[in-house]
C-alpha cells in the first residue's frame, strides 16, 4: 500500500488525479476502522493531515466555511454560536477522542446514512466544496449523497470544505441511540428555522439509504407557520409534521432497532425539535441541547 | 477458629501500588513482554459452523515475504493430551463451530501474519449446524453443574403447593448471550528454549492464574510443570474469561515450539475474542413461586435451560442461588443443556449467580405486586433461619440488614407502589429492588513465603491482580499478620517462580491467598520472632476451614435502582443505582468500592445494553466488536453508590473476608427490570430491556 503525504492542497489534488484509487484519510476514525477490520484494502492512502487550509474555518461570502478536516471538537468549541445545529450534532459523535479526530469532511466522504453531521447539514442547506485539478465546484448537500455510503465525488475529487450560512433562527438536533454515548444512531433528526426565507429545513439520519430531507414535511410546515406574528403551534400541527417526517423515511430493521421503531421515533423527534425551536423563536429562550 | 486479625492496615483506603505504573504506561502486559526478535502469530478461523476441513492450501501464505511457518492440523505437533477439546488445537480437521482455529500463521510482523492468514485457502465438507438455543429442542441433563454442584435438587411437592397456594407466579425469564470483553484482549507471548533438560517453555500470558495456566499447558504438551514458567504481573481485566487458558494459549505455545529459541506473540483481535475466549450462555429460566396472602412462600422452583458447546461441556449453575435465597418448604431446581455447534462457554463474572438471580428476583417482584406487599418486605418475610439447601446455619447472613439500610439510604419508604403512574417532563419514573448473593469460596491450595530483606518483608505468592487490587490488599493483610506497617511489606505476585497460588476466580483470591499469607506470617514469627535476620524465610499454606462443613457461608446484598422511561420513545435511563453489601470485612475501601461499582455497572450494562447477537445462518456473533456490542458508557451511569455493612464473621477465615469481586453484578439487572416495570407497568422478562420492547406497551 502506498502512502502519500502532500504538503499542500495543490499537491493533494495532483496526487488524487494521478492515483484515483487513493483513499483520503484525515482523522482516520472511519478509514482506520475499515482497514483494521479488513473491510477495504486500498492501493494507497492520501493523508490530508499536513494541508493547513483543510484544518481552518472562516467566513466566505457571508457563510461559514469549514475546512474538511476541522475536527468536531473545534466545531463545538468555536462555531456553536453561528452553527448551533451542527454543534449539537457534533456533541453526539463518538467519544472525546473521536471528536478530536473526526471531521465533517470525513462524515461526508464516508456518506454513511448514520453519520451524525448529515441531518444538521441538510437542515441548514449546507453546500459541499469539492476540488480537483479540473477546478472547484459547489454541491448542495441534499444532492451530495447518491446511495448507501456513496456520494457524487468523481475519482479525482476531494472534499475541501462545507459552506453553511450562519443560523438566522433556532436550530435543533436530536438522536436516539441504544446507549448515551459512543453510539451509532438508531435514528436522528436535524431541524433549522430559516425566518429570513420563511421556511424550515430538515434532515433525517439512519432512516433511509442516504441522509435526506423531509421535503413534504418542510412544505407543510412552511404553510402553517406564521412568521410575521408567531403564535404557539397547535399539537395537531406538530403531530402532522412528525407524521410527514416519518413518511419521508424508508428505514430498515437491523441490530440497532426496527424499521417500525425508527418511523415512530422520527415522528417524536420531529415534533419535539420543532416544538423546541418554535418556542425559542417565540422568545422562550434557547435550549442548550436536545 | 480464634479471633480475627487485628485490623490496622486492613480497612485503610491505600492507593493502588500498581496505579502509577499503569497510568504512566510503564506496567508491562503480556503482549509487551520484554523479548527480542519476536515473531507474531495470527489464527485462521473456520468459516463454517460445522463440518470438516478437506484441504488447506497454504502456498500463497508461505510465499509471502516474512512468513515463517503456517501450522495446520496436517503439520502441527501432536499434543500429549487432547482430553480438553477446546485446547486440542490443530489436531484434526473437524470443525465444531464457526470461528474455531484451523490454521496459524507465524510471521516476522503482526501485519504480515494477518495478511498471510487471509491468503490461506480452506476447503470444507460442510454439514448443517445448529446454534439456536431452543427449550423444546434436544436437551440433556449434565452430571454436575459448575463447578461441582448437584444438577437438580428437589424437596417436597412444588406442584401441590402451586395448586393449593393463594397466589402463584409462573413465568419464564431469559438472559442473553454475553461476552466478557475485558479491555485487554487475550494475549500470550511464548518462548520455547529447547536447551536444558528437555526444554523450557516461558509464557507471558494475560491470565487470572499463572499456576493453573501452567498446569493446563504442561499437561497439554506433556511437559513437567517445572519446564513451564508463566508470568503475568498485570491483567487488563478478565471477568472470568482469563480464568482458564483458551485455545490461543496453546496456539502460542505450539507456535513457539515450532520456532525454537524465538519468542512468539499472539493477541486475539476483538472479533476473534467472540469465538475463542469464552462467554456466558444464554439462559431460559422457568420460575414458579407459591405463597399465601401474607407473602410467605410455600414453594420456589427454577428450571433452567442453557447451552454448551458440542465439544466441551460447561454447565452454568444458574439454578443454584435459588437453593439458598428464601425459605420455602417445597423447592426444586433443575438444569438442562442443549449441546450446540457454538463456541465453548465458560466463566463470566459470577457464573450461576449473575444470570440466576434475574428470574427469581423479578419473579419476587411480580409476587409482591400480585400480593400488594412491598417488595423489600416480601423478601424479609421469607428470610430463612438456616440455609434451605444444606440445613446449616449461616456463618453470617445480613440480607435483611442490607435491604433495610438500602431502603433507608434510597428513600424507599416514600415509594408509591402503583406502576406506570409517575410522569415528569415526559418521563415515566419508577424504582425497583433486588437481592444479591455470592458464596464464600476458598480454594484448596495456595502457598506464600515471607522473607526478611534489608529489614523489610517480602511476600511471594503466584497470585493475580486483574485490576482487583491484589498488589495492594495482600500487602495490607501481610502487614497486619506480621504486625508491621504496610510500608515495610513488599508483595511479589503473578509468576510461577513464586509459590503456588489458586486462580483469581469465584471471588476467592483474598480468602485463599490471604489465608496463605497469614499462615506464612504466623510461621515466620514463630520461627524468627520479632527481630528476624536478613534472609530469614518461612512458608505457609491455606488449610481446609473446618467451619465450612458446619456453616453456610455467603455474602449478601441489596440493590436499588431508579429508572426513567421516555413516554414517547421508550428510551431508558437509570439515574440512580444504590447497593448495600454485607461481605465480611473490607480490606481496602478504595479498591472495594471499585469492585462493587464495577460489578453494578456491568449489571446495569446487562440490564440495558449487552447481548451477543448470534446469526443462526452462519453461527457467529454478528456484533463482535465494541462499536456494536454495547457496554455501558460513562454517560449511562449517573448516581452510582456502593455501601457496605460492617460485618464481623470469625468463621470464614482469619481475615474475616468473604470476597467481593462478583457480588456487585448479582441482582442489578433484576433491580433495573423491576424499576422499569414500576415506571411503566411493562414487565420485560427478556434481557436486555430495550426501547422497542417497551414502546408498544407504554401507558
Amino acid at each position: 500500500m502506498d502512502f502519500f503525504r502532500p504538503d499542500s492542497l495543490a499537491e493533494a489534488l495532483a496526487a488524487k488525479a494521478e492515483h484515483a484509487d487513493a483513499v483520503p484519510i484525515a482523522g482516520g476514525t472511519d478509514v482506520m476502522v475499515e482497514l483494521n477490520f479488513d473491510h477495504r484494502r486500498p492501493a494507497a492512502l492520501l493523508d490530508l493531515g499536513r494541508i493547513v487550509e483543510l484544518h481552518e474555518h472562516g467566513r466566505q461570502d457571508g457563510k461559514v466555511r469549514i475546512g474538511a478536516a476541522v475536527p468536531y471538537a473545534r466545531i463545538i468549541d468555536e462555531l456553536g454560536r453561528e452553527l448551533p445545529g451542527l454543534a449539537m450534532a457534533a456533541r453526539t459523535v463518538g467519544s472525546p477522542q473521536i471528536r478530536n479526530r473526526g471531521s465533517v469532511g470525513g462524515n461526508l466522504g464516508a456518506a454513511s446514512p448514520a453519520g451524525d453531521s448529515h441531518p444538521a447539514l441538510l437542515a441548514a442547506n449546507a453546500e459541499v466544496e469539492i476540488a480537483s485539478i479540473r477546478g472547484t465546484r459547489m454541491v448542495p448537500v441534499k444532492d451530495f449523497y447518491t446511495g448507501v455510503k456513496r456520494n457524487v465525488l468523481a475519482p479525482d475529487e476531494l472534499i475541501t470544505a462545507v459552506h453553511i450560512a450562519p443560523a438566522t433562527g433556532a436550530q435543533q438536533f436530536s438522536k436516539v441511540g441504544t446507549r448515551n454515548a459512543m453510539v451509532i444512531a438508531v435514528c436522528a433528526f436535524g431541524l433549522a428555522l430559516h425566518p429570513d426565507q420563511k421556511r424550515v429545513g430538515t434532515g433525517l439520519g439512519s432512516a433511509a439509504p442516504t441522509p435526506r430531507p423531509a421535503t413534504k414535511a418542510e412544505e407543510f410546515i412552511a404553510t402553517e407557520l406564521d412568521w410575521e406574528s408567531p403564535k404557539p403551534l397547535a399539537d395537531s400541527v406538530l403531530r402532522r409534521f412528525g407524521a410527514l417526517v416519518a413518511e419521508a423515511a424508508s428505514p430498515i430493521d437491523d441490530v440497532r432497532g426496527s424499521a417500525a421503531y425508527r418511523r415512530h421515533a422520527l415522528a417524536v423527534l420531529a415534533r419535539r425539535t420543532l416544538g423546541w425551536a418554535w418556542s425559542e423563536h417565540l422568545g422562550g429562550g434557547r435550549r442548550a441541547c436536545a | 477458629m480464634t479471633g480475627l486479625l487485628e485490623p490496622k492496615a486492613i480497612g485503610t483506603d491505600l492507593r493502588r501500588r500498581d496505579g502509577a505504573l499503569k497510568v504512566t504506561g510503564a506496567a508491562r502486559y503480556a503482549y509487551e513482554a520484554p523479548v527480542d526478535n519476536a515473531a507474531y502469530a495470527h489464527p485462521v478461523q473456520a468459516t463454517i459452523g460445522r463440518g470438516r476441513v478437506t484441504s488447506v492450501d497454504t502456498a500463497a501464505a508461505e510465499a509471502l515475504d516474512g512468513v515463517i511457518a503456517v501450522l495446520t492440523h496436517e503439520n502441527a505437533e501432536r499434543l500429549a493430551s487432547t482430553e480438553d477439546a477446546e485446547l486440542a488445537v490443530l489436531q484434526s480437521g473437524d470443525v465444531a463451530f464457526r470461528g474455531q482455529v484451523i490454521a496459524l500463521v507465524v510471521a516476522e510482523t503482526s501485519e504480515t501474519a494477518r495478511h498471510a492468514a487471509d491468503l490461506v485457502t480452506v476447503h470444507y465438507d460442510e454439514q448443517e449446524h445448529d446454534c439456536v438455543l431452543d427449550p423444546d429442542g434436544e436437551l440433556y441433563k449434565p452430571d454436575k453443574v459448575n463447578p461441582a454442584f448437584e444438577t437438580d435438587t428437589a424437596v417436597g411437592d412444588v406442584a401441590g403447593a402451586m395448586a393449593s397456594a393463594d397466589v402463584t407466579v409462573e413465568q419464564t425469564y431469559t438472559t442473553a448471550m454475553y461476552h466478557n470483553n475485558p479491555l485487554e484482549p487475550h494475549a500470550t507471548t511464548a518462548l520455547w528454549q529447547p536447551a536444558g533438560d528437555g526444554g523450557d517453555l516461558t509464557l507471558w500470558d494475560s491470565t487470572q492464574g499463572v499456576h493453573p495456566a501452567r498446569s493446563t499447558v504442561a499437561e497439554v504438551f506433556g511437559l513437567a510443570e517445572d519446564q513451564v514458567r508463566v508470568v503475568c504481573p498485570y491483567v487488563g481485566g478478565g471477568f472470568g474469561s482469563k480464568g482458564t487458558p483458551h485455545a490461543h494459549v496453546i496456539l502460542a505455545a505450539a507456535a513457539a515450539r515450532a520456532v525454537p529459541g524465538r519468542p512468539v506473540k499472539l493477541a486475539l483481535t476483538r472479533p476473534q475474542m467472540f469465538a475463542l475466549a469464552g462467554y456466558r450462555t444464554p439462559t431460559i429460566q422457568r420460575m414458579q413461586l407459591a405463597a399465601n396472602r401474607d407473602g410467605v412462600l410455600s414453594a420456589i422452583a427454577i428450571d433452567v435451560v442453557e447451552q454448551t458447546s458440542r465439544i466441551k461441556e460447561f454447565a452454568e449453575q444458574t439454578g443454584v442461588p435459588t437453593r439458598t435465597m428464601y425459605r420455602a418448604p417445597n423447592r426444586r431446581t433443575t438444569h438442562r443443556l442443549a449441546a450446540l455447534d457454538v463456541p465453548v462457554p465458560s466463566w463470566m463474572r459470577a457464573p450461576g449467580e449473575c444470570p440466576g438471580m434475574f428470574g427469581p428476583e423479578v419473579a419476587m417482584d411480580e409476587l409482591a405486586e400480585a400480593l400488594g406487599i412491598d417488595p423489600v418486605e416480601l423478601r424479609i418475610r421469607n428470610e430463612p433461619e438456616v440455609d434451605p439447601d444444606t440445613g446449616h446455619p449461616f456463618s453470617s447472613r445480613n440480607l435483611v440488614a442490607c435491604l433495610r439500610e438500602g431502603a433507608a439510604r434510597f428513600g424507599w419508604d416514600e415509594r408509591d407502589p402503583r406502576p406506570g403512574v409517575r410522569l415528569r417532563d415526559g418521563w415515566l419514573i419508577g424504582t425497583g429492588v433486588a437481592s444479591s448473593v455470592y458464596p464464600v469460596h476458598q480454594m484448596p491450595q495456595s502457598t506464600a513465603t515471607i522473607r526478611c530483606e534489608d529489614g523489610r518483608y517480602v511476600v511471594e505468592i503466584g497470585a493475580a491482580d486483574l485490576g482487583t487490587g491484589t498488589w495492594t490488599t495482600l500487602a495490607q493483610i501481610a502487614a497486619d499478620a506480621l504486625a508491621v506497617p504496610v510500608a515495610d511489606v513488599q508483595v511479589c505476585i503473578g509468576d510461577t517462580a513464586y509459590p503456588m497460588a489458586s486462580v483469581a476466580g469465584g471471588s476467592s483470591g483474598m480468602i485463599t491467598w490471604g489465608s496463605a499469607v497469614v499462615e506464612a506470617a504466623h510461621a515466620f514469627r514463630e520461627k524468627f520472632g520479632d527481630d528476624p535476620a536478613d534472609g530469614d524465610e518461612a512458608e505457609g499454606s491455606v488449610s481446609e476451614n473446618p467451619m465450612a462443613e458446619r456453616y453456610a457461608m455467603y455474602a449478601f446484598g441489596a440493590q436499588f435502582a431508579e429508572a426513567h422511561v421516555n413516554a414517547d420513545t421508550g428510551e431508558i435511563r437509570v439515574p440512580r443505582l444504590l447497593g448495600v453489601f454485607a461481605a465480611g470485612r473490607i480490606v481496602n475501601p478504595r479498591t472495594a468500592r471499585s469492585q462493587f461499582q464495577g460489578g453494578m455497572t456491568m449489571g446495569l450494562s446487562m440490564a440495558l445494553h449487552e447481548t451477543s447477537v448470534m446469526d443462526p445462518r452462519f453461527g457467529h456473533v454478528v456484533n463482535h466488536d465494541l462499536a456494536e456490542y454495547h457496554v455501558a458508557t460513562n454517560a449511562d451511569v449517573a448516581d452510582l453508590q456502593a455501601h457496605w455493612l460492617d460485618e464481623h464473621d470469625d468463621k470464614v477465615n482469619p481475615m474475616g473476608v468473604k470476597g467481593i469481586g462478583e457480588i456487585g453484578i448479582v441482582g442489578t439487572a433484576a433491580a433495573v427490570a423491576n424499576a422499569v416495570h414500576h415506571a411503566t407497568g411493562v414487565r420485560v422478562r427478556d434481557l436486555p430491556i430495550t426501547l422497542d420492547k417497551l414502546l408498544p406497551h407504554l401507558p
